[in-house]
């Protein structure tokens, strides 16, 4: 399509570049007279560009501007997800950087990055997209600019990111050298006709890997995560655990789907000897890695932002051994799943961030008898660690049940079994928490008062944590919808 | 004429140094310049398949984006490594151990 | 091939007249050191401490706002080329994309991060902790 044409697709991402241009104006007519307004506009501007993309939700897949981006549904899905974690995330950090006009635009690019990760389908886009989500987060994540911890996580962030994007890039050049091409379809359709070098096709798909493992911080490229989520601010933790990461699995999945598969194999199939890569033992191999690894470093965290941190990476061993089938049930499951750990991680962190101070810091020993200080922040915190676990019957089972049945059904066991085993592990280090928070007890329990902001975004939280364990049809129903219009499928 | 292969075997070589120089350098500046050089390489690479194996100019297109790329990344870069400089004057990056546990 | 043969020999006659002409200057010149001689020259004056002294931080500041602002121009480039075949289009595109840049160029003015001398934050729990 042209570009003139192209346009009227692109709405949600105009609108999302006016807003971020509109907002710095605004911040910088008002000076210092702002107050929260900046913070009201930047969730209000997320949530208008998530119905504008909804908008589009029923329209037959395009590819935009000559083929750089696609619209479709499965994108479609993906940009309504960016935009509520925007807006949410908006909320869990008005406390702390309500007034700081800078950090809400900041989130608001982020979002216009995530906008663009599902719809790539040109080698150019991607970088620039995953470029545009990663530069804006190392800033978020050093944004205590005083702060020894803050900043340190954001120069880890910044230095294995800029390391990670140049070999993803270089991977690109090899790609692009060997089939001609930058379009996704085109390099697809030179894979199947030519014979590309297997040799060199491995080599570019692995670094390409490193680039697109270290945005959802798949093992062996998870180094930065621990650090990164205990140093950076608690709300820009829960972003990053969330938002960047749903956005990244996109572009993984769409990579995986239009350059990696064979197209012939009728819908989605499972990957082929298209390019003479052994891509889902690879992927097996690296999901057992990273929920392992993830689960068991979690065991004796003191830190809960770490905790959750090195939990994080678990689930996206999860998530990864559901790619390995890569059909449309392994999609659904990720999909599904992405709901799912949003509102049980976001709800998690959102306790940390509003109790830390009031608890006297984010150490799982600070927890102590809160259950009987707080019990209804309490209980939240533990649904939202049993739901992580994945315990019925609550909505982490329901996700983990899908991300299972998936695998199961190609007939890949053992693989299950292991991601099962994974599941009990980490039952030991969510219940200390709970364990913390209930049976053990300070001298005296002083009752603490949380005012009524806080209650009702726990709320928030718990209650799709419930009602998606016993009630989960509408949302299968929408993922199912949504994979169904794949551009090129 | 010169070939496309003493393209690659520059780039690889500018590659090689820039990752070397990613994992050797204790200086958070002196990393920076590492990634420059992988980013480099990576132009490199783009703008010989562009002039040999592609019909188009993709590739020339790609290493333009690529340059803006590395440049707002030092800007970035910078600015935060300036930023750990004021909190503990020096940009040691082996001297970076608040969270170990 | 061939024609590097000349770049060959001009590299070499360049290496021998500039090692003759230095050796020659050596071989012919009156020697004598002393203190004063091994002093790093500064316009006459005596140098007062190290060469490795802290800049001012607003040099980094002013020279990262450049480097971005520099960059961008390089997307003018290939617009300039295409500028006559697309006529009216790329003016728009092209007046778009400088627009977005001075957004930038006004938060960054009214910031203060131009002014030599940065205005002191208003709001107190800033003013507090700044440590430079």
């Amino acid at each position: 399509m042209s570009n003139l044409n192209s346009i009227q697709y692109f709405i949600p991402e105009l609108f999302l570049t006016a807003a971020i241009l509109v907002l710095i104006i605004v911040d910088l007519v008002l000076k210092d007279r702002k107050g929260h307004i900046i913070a009201y506009l930047t969730a209000a501007s997320a949530i208008i560009a998530g119905i504008l993309a909804y908008q589009q939700f029923n329209l037959p897949a395009a590819s935009l501007f000559q083929g750089m981006i696609v619209v479709d549904s499965f994108a479609i899905f993906f940009k309504i997800l960016a935009a509520f974690s925007t807006a949410i995330i908006v909320f869990i950090s008005l406390d702390s950087f309500g007034d700081k006009a800078e950090y809400n635009i900041l989130l608001l690019i982020v979002t216009l990055g995530m906008f663009l990760m599902p719809a790539v389908n040109d080698i150019l886009m991607i970088i620039i997209a995953m470029e545009i989500v990663g530069l804006m987060s190392y800033v978020l994540a050093g944004f205590h600019k005083k702060d020894l911890k803050s900043t340190e996580a954001a120069l880890k962030y910044m230095i294995y990111g800029a390391a990670s994007t140049g070999i993803m890039a270089f991977g690109f050049s090899l790609i692009y050298g060997l089939t001609g091409h930058t379009n996704l379809y085109d390099i697809q359709t030179a894979l199947v006709n030519g014979h590309a070098n297997p040799v060199a096709m491995f080599v570019a798909f692995m670094m390409i890997l490193g680039g697109l493992g270290y945005k959802i911080a798949m093992v062996p490229f998870h180094f930065w995560v621990p650090d990164v989520y205990e140093g950076a601010p608690t709300p820009v933790t829960a972003f990053l655990s969330v938002g960047p990461k749903a956005a990244g699995f996109a572009l993984f999945i769409r990579f995986l789907v239009t350059v990696i598969a064979h197209p012939t194999y009728g819908s989605f199939g499972s990957f082929t000897q298209n390019v003479q890569i052994q891509a889902p033992l690879l992927l097996a191999v690296l999901a057992v890695l990273t929920m392992t690894l993830g689960n068991f470093s979690a065991l004796n965290q003191k830190n809960i932002k770490r905790m959750l941190g090195y939990s994080a990476i678990a689930h996206v061993g999860y998530m990864v051994m559901a790619l390995v089938v890569l059909n449309n049930d392994a999609f659904g499951a990720v999909m599904f799943y992405m709901i799912v750990y949003l509102f049980m991680n976001f709800g998690a962190f959102w306790v940390v961030e509003s109790f830390a101070s009031k608890l006297g810091g984010e150490e799982i020993e600070n927890y102590k008898g809160l259950g009987y200080r707080d019990p209804f922040t309490a209980v939240s915190m533990a649904i939202f660690m049993f739901s992580l676990t994945g315990l019925p019957p609550f909505a982490g089972f329901i996700g983990k049940v899908y991300l299972f049945s998936a695998v199961i059904k190609q007939g890949w066991y053992i693989l299950a079994l292991i991601g099962v085993l994974n599941s009990v592990v980490s039952l030991f280090y969510y219940l200390s928490v709970v364990k913390s928070m209930f049976l053990r007890q300070e001298d005296e329990n002083v009752p603490i008062q949380s005012s009524l902001y806080h209650k009702v975004l726990v709320v928030i939280f718990v209650v799709p944590t419930l009602l998606l364990g016993v009630y989960w049809q509408p949302i299968i129903n929408f993922t199912t919808h949504s994979i169904g219009i794949f551009f090129g499928k | 004429m010169i070939q496309l292969e003493s393209f690659l075997i520059i780039s690889a070589i500018v590659f090689s140094l820039g990752l070397f120089t990613v994992i050797y350098k204790k200086n958070a500046v002196g990393i920076l310049m590492g990634v420059e050089l992988i980013l480099n390489s990576v132009n490199l690479n783009f703008v010989a398949f562009s002039k040999y194996v592609d019909a188009h100019i993709n590739g020339q297109l790609m290493a333009i984006f690529i340059i803006i790329l590395a440049a707002s990344e030092a800007a970035i870069a910078l600015a935060i490594i300036l930023n750990i400089y004021r909190n503990r004057a020096s940009v040691d990056v082996t001297q970076l151990d608040e969270m170990k546990h | 091939m061939v024609g590097f043969y000349t770049v060959l020999l001009f590299i070499f006659t360049g290496a021998f007249l500039v090692s003759f002409t230095v050796a020659l200057s050596r071989f012919f010149a009156p020697t004598k050191q002393y203190p004063e001689k091994l002093i790093p020259y500064e316009c006459g004056d005596l140098p007062q401490g190290d060469a490795w002294i802290q800049f001012n931080n607003r040099f980094y500041i002013v020279a990262l706002i450049f480097l971005i602002f520099d960059v961008e121009v390089m997307f003018l480039f290939p617009w300039a080329v295409v500028f006559n075949d697309m006529g009216l289009l790329a003016f728009v595109e092209m007046f778009i994309f400088i627009v977005v840049l001075l957004v930038g160029y006004a938060y960054v003015w009214v910031k203060g991060d131009l002014d030599w001398i940065k205005p002191k934050p208003r709001l107190e729990h800033l003013a507090k902790g700044k440590g430079e």
